[in-house]
């Protein structure tokens, strides 16, 4: 089919070298942490993953919005693209989060806050294309999903305040149950400088795999058209 | 935590967690790849399709309306160029 | 209903006042057209009734609770039971609203698409505080526990309204799709976790006579989503039924 443009295939690039540099960083440059040892490494890539999660989950809120007003099919491409990707990032969070919390915290999992909000969000993007999914008129789903990123990016933020309500009001003061007492540590400047280049590596992979998922998209709705043309 | 202790040995948990990025990160890449393979494939196949019989696009098709058969879907089609703006008004009417 | 002027501007109405009335007229006929098929029928509030029954019963056998256990987590049952009853209830209402084309003849109308959208939610809403208002005394008399306190009730309200706005909303885009029951589920139950979590949370309060500074917060948080969604709801739902 297409075949990318130099720069595309240069941004591909870049974006595994910049991987390979953070992975360097984060597990070689930056020094151990004394109370938490050498799973605290897991720590870069778990932020630098949440932040750019969530700015996208965000982006696609904006689109959703820009998909309604101007009614233009390119915004739901970007909205989909900037949801998946998001998606698989904040995914990959919670996961190292997991990991990072079971020797820490010795626990897989805990209700606080942020933890619960990060399930709920993650549901609602799955529950997102299961919507989409389900119905076939493209128009139809472009319009469902942009109100539905409209609602969820809403209730997201809610959630997150009604839950840490509820830990304000019921302090829990059992064990490894107060997360920012056992696993904050102060970065020093080795940390920093592996914990930004992270966040600046993931931001230029999230672009990246965002680019390439627009371009699947395009090609996804150009032959979704044809089908439905011809058949 | 005293400062003096040596710091307890979590690197296996390390491990695991940069190993499990790179296999969701590969999966998900890999998921790219085949998704945009399958959909190059039944591209070509709707295209060689659409060139072998030009007459299919003339008769009306079932979940549009009449009007817009024929002609009007083959310049829609043709003006729905990738990434360009999109203004299809299809009236779909779904009976169930 | 909210009496107040739409600045929509698909309404025919040059005059506020007029679009105003026209408004709350539709919006009093889908609820009448709602209520008054339901009373022949009965179909959606038996379903819903019998449904809430039978979940207090698979609880009472599920979570095997002892006098002082059954107490504090009288709560969370109930709004469990309220949040699947609620749910089959919103499916059942927007498939027949979908399936007798009744939905294609309310858009036909030149009336404010949201006047639909605030009728069906005062019907929905209507449906749900029924089913509770018979749930409520029979909890209580299967359970010995009393549950006619203001503070409840008003809870109840609450949350009821906060989870059928949002669910409406979300019902309208769940019927028109093609795994039209098991998605309204799916789609609902994330965005609906503020209720739930505050109903819960109040509920209990009210129930162990917690002191109101405890409860307040959680009032607080049900009236900003109910009055947040309402305002969303209000602004996208045209996006939803347009064809």
């Amino acid at each position: 089919m297409q075949t990318k443009s130099i720069t595309f295939k240069i941004l591909d690039i870049i974006s595994v070298l910049l991987l390979a540099t953070a992975v360097y960083l984060a597990l070689v440059y930056a020094p151990e942490e004394l109370q938490m040892g050498q799973v605290q490494r897991v720590f870069y890539f778990h932020v630098a993953t949440a932040w750019t999660a969530l700015l996208g989950f965000v982006a696609a809120g904006v689109a959703g919005i820009v998909y309604l007003v101007t009614k233009d099919s390119k915004w739901d491409i970007v909205e989909v693209s900037a949801v998946e990707i998001s998606l698989v990032f904040f995914f990959i969070t919670i996961v190292l989060g997991s990991i990072w919390a079971r020797p820490i915290w010795n626990t897989w999992w805990t209700w606080d806050p942020r933890l619960t909000t990060a399930a709920v969000t993650e549901l609602i993007y799955i529950a997102y294309f299961m919507l989409r999914e389900g119905i076939e008129d493209p128009d139809r789903r472009a319009r469902f999903g942009a109100v539905y990123t409209v609602v969820g990016s809403f209730s997201a933020p809610i959630t997150f305040f009604a839950i840490r309500l509820f830990r304000t009001i019921h302090p829990v003061v059992i064990g490894a149950g107060d997360p920012s007492a056992l696993g904050t540590f102060d970065m020093t400047s080795k940390m920093l400088v592996a914990f930004m280049f992270a966040l600046f590596t993931f931001s230029v992979i999230f672009v990246d795999l965002f680019w390439n998922r627009i371009r699947m998209g395009n090609l996804a709705s150009k032959v979704e058209q044809l089908k439905l043309s011809i058949m | 935590m005293f400062i003096l202790d040596t710091p307890p040995d979590t690197s296996a948990y390390m491990v695991a967690g940069y190993v499990i990025f790179f296999i969701l990160m590969i999966l998900y890449l890999i998921s790219l790849f085949i998704r945009t393979r399958n959909l190059n494939q039944e591209l070509t196949i709707l295209e060689s399709m659409k060139v072998q019989s030009p007459s299919e696009i003339e008769r009306p098709v079932a979940i549009n309306p009449p009007q817009s058969a024929g002609r009007d879907l083959k310049r829609k089609t043709a003006k729905a160029k990738v990434g360009r703006s999109n203004r299809v008004k299809k009236k779909v009417i779904k009976k169930k | 209903m909210a009496t107040r002027t739409t600045n929509n501007l698909r309404s025919k109405n040059k005059q506020p006042t007029l679009a105003a009335a026209s408004f709350l007229k539709a919006t009093l006929a889908v609820i009448w057209k709602d209520l008054s098929a339901e009373l022949r029928s009965r179909e959606i509030f038996s379903a819903m009734l019998v449904f809430s029954l039978l979940v207090i019963l698979i609880f009472n056998f599920a979570l095997e609770l002892d006098i002082k256990t059954r107490q504090s987590a009288t709560a969370g049952v109930l709004w469990v039971t309220f949040a699947f009853a609620g749910t089959l209830g919103l499916s059942r209402s927007m498939a027949i609203e979908k399936d007798r084309g009744c939905l294609d003849g309310l858009l036909l109308t030149p009336v404010d698409r949201s006047a639909i959208y605030f009728g069906k939610v005062i019907s929905n809403l209507v449906f749900m505080l029924i089913v509770e208002a018979i749930v409520l005394p029979i909890y209580s008399f299967l359970y010995n526990i009393d549950l006619f306190k203001p503070g409840l009730l008003l809870v109840i309200l609450l949350g009821s309204l906060g989870y059928i706005v949002v669910g409406t909303l979300l019902a309208t885009m769940a019927v028109q799709a093609r795994t039209r029951d098991v998605l309204l589920p799916i789609l609902l139950f994330p965005v609906a976790i503020p209720v739930l979590i505050a109903a819960v949370k109040a509920s209990n309060g009210y129930l162990t006579d917690d002191s109101l500074i405890n409860i307040m917060p959680w009032m607080n948080l049900l009236i900003v989503y109910d009055l947040v969604f309402i305002a969303i709801a209000y602004m996208v739902f045209d996006f939803l039924v347009e064809e």
